[in-house]
């Protein structure tokens, strides 16, 4: 059974391609065939993070327009057995998606024994996010601990209740998770940024993971790596520990929420 | 919301008092109404009446002036507003002087159903029950038409809007910052208000709010509305209450 998850937010630049490439990886990582997609058409970013722009000749819109075949777009991961990258086309927009076309592929995937369908959704909550969301199962929400991302949250919360295929369809609905990512445990104790008591209060949805604030998530998308990848850094860790959860190890204790004890010029040099 | 319009054409429902006719005898109506009004003259004088004629469609081939018996309910001080009649193209309806409906209280609920098919509204409403008394010849039958409230178990996210039409809304679970619960009747939230909350919005002004934990951005009983800056810090984040009292919104602690 082929499992479609969407990452999805509402407001930009919380992280959700890095967690989609983090997230793809991790589930391939443990054996799982997995197909990660770039909604954002015409903001490509994912090829970036996966570090496979220089090898995208198809993109999506290719394929819903039936121009190229699934095994000539879908990128193959160098790094990972079983992990594919179906990049968004930097040079059309979202109204070259159909939810027509959308279905055709994703029936293509299906039908190629995909264990794992992970959508990274364009932020915003126009045509490209409900296009990311529509055939989802389920949807990892990112969020920022801050009041302003939290609450878009919210809304694309009720959006993947009201737009969704099985909502329309009046199937179980979408299963909801929430990764905080950016957390700094530091700035929350100052009362600068949301606990994760606060943000789990407000959207009222299980907590899957924290993602620390760590200047090694920023390297590895430099560099083209999912950070999960990097195995020593506390990013990689906590994305590890979201894909066990994520994978049912439901109680897995959460780390990574209190500020380490440094000296005040490491806090300030990280 | 302040800016006051001349008219106002809305929909509603009223309870009206059900005369219904199982006899064209007039003197036997005379006599049996006689007897009810003397009962309680204060409460009977100028009552409108719906007159029920539905018993006496079968009687067609048995002359009687229906308007003669509407004239009789008149001498007795009530006030015939509309005839009903099982079928308002019958040929009694034909000769009947003021305005017709069709269907009888019993029939409420089936009438109102075919009523709401024909102007395609859609809302969350139950059929509802109506129960009638009915006693001797003439008797009065009283409708009370419960609707169920409109039930939401699961958060009220952000950009959501919820309507309980002519009902109560009772919601399980938060309701976000810039959602939107609205209800003609009561609002009950069992989680934090932290959206917006009217109630009573086609006009009640007997109706009331409750919410576990009061973090409104706004609270609106009959139009009567305050927002968050305005509710008093200490009833933040508590169990709270608000309704409508001389005109005033008032909000206290559960």
């Amino acid at each position: 059974m082929t499992k479609t998850i969407v990452v999805t937010s509402g407001k930009g630049g919380v992280g959700k391609t890095t967690t989609s490439a983090s997230i793809a990886t991790g589930l391939a990582k443990r054996g799982y065939k997995t197909v990660v997609i770039d909604f954002d058409v015409g903001l490509r970013n994912l090829d970036l993070v996966m570090g496979c722009e220089r090898r995208v000749v198809y993109d999506l819109v290719n394929l819903v327009n039936q121009e190229s075949s699934l095994h000539q777009t879908l990128i193959k991961d160098k790094r990972i057995e079983n992990l594919y990258i179906l990049p968004a086309s930097q040079t059309r927009d979202k109204d070259a998606l159909t939810i027509e076309g959308i279905a055709r592929v994703m029936h293509k995937l299906k039908k190629s024994d995909f264990d794992y369908i992970i959508c990274d959704s364009p932020a915003g909550i126009e045509k490209g996010a409900k296009m990311a969301l529509y055939f989802a199962d389920e949807a990892i929400v990112t969020t920022n601990p801050e009041v302003s991302s939290v609450r878009d949250s919210d809304r694309i919360l009720g959006i993947l209740q009201s737009e969704s295929k099985r909502s329309k369809m009046n199937e179980e609905p979408v299963k909801e998770h929430l990764l905080i990512t950016r957390y700094n445990p530091g700035r929350v104790k100052d009362g600068q940024m949301l606990s994760v008591d606060d943000i789990v209060d407000l959207l009222a949805i299980p907590l899957l993971g924290i993602i620390p604030e760590s200047p090694t998530v920023l390297d590895c998308s430099n560099e083209g790596k999912p950070v999960i990848l990097d195995d020593d850094s506390e990013a990689g860790q906590a994305y590890s520990d979201a894909i066990d959860r994520l994978l049912g190890e439901i109680t897995k204790p959460h780390r990574f929420m209190e500020a380490p004890k440094k000296g005040f010029l490491s806090r300030l040099f990280g | 919301m302040s800016s006051k319009a001349g008219v106002e054409l809305k929909g509603g429902m009223y309870t009206f008092m059900s005369l219904k006719l199982h006899t064209s005898d007039t003197d036997i109506i005379n006599q049996q109404l006689a007897d009810k009004v003397q009962q309680a003259p204060a409460f009977f004088k100028n009552t409108p009446v719906v007159v029920d004629f539905s018993a006496l469609e079968a009687l067609t081939d048995e002359q009687f002036d229906a308007n003669e018996l509407i004239e009789c309910v008149r001498r007795h001080k009530l006030v015939p507003i509309v005839a009903s009649l099982s079928n308002k193209s019958s040929p009694l309806g034909d000769s009947i002087a003021i305005p017709l409906i069709e269907g009888s209280v019993r029939s409420a609920a089936t009438q109102k159903s075919t009523e709401k098919q024909s102007s395609q509204e859609q809302t969350e409403e139950q059929n509802e029950p109506s129960s009638a008394i009915e006693g001797s010849t003439i008797s009065r039958e009283v409708e009370f038409i419960v609707k169920a409230p409109l039930f939401i178990n699961k958060p009220v996210r952000s950009g959501q809007q919820i309507y309980a039409r002519e009902t109560d809304l009772i919601i399980m679970g938060p309701v976000g910052p810039g959602a939107e619960v609205i209800a003609d009747n009561n609002i009950h939230i069992y989680g934090p208000l932290r959206g917006r909350a009217l109630c009573g919005v086609s006009g009640n002004a007997s109706t009331r709010i409750f919410c576990t934990s009061l973090e409104a951005e706004l609270v609106s009983v009959a139009g009567s509305f305050r927002m968050l800056e305005t509710i008093p810090p200490e009833l933040r984040g508590k169990p709270a209450q608000i309704w409508l009292e001389d005109g005033k919104l008032r909000i206290e602690p559960l």
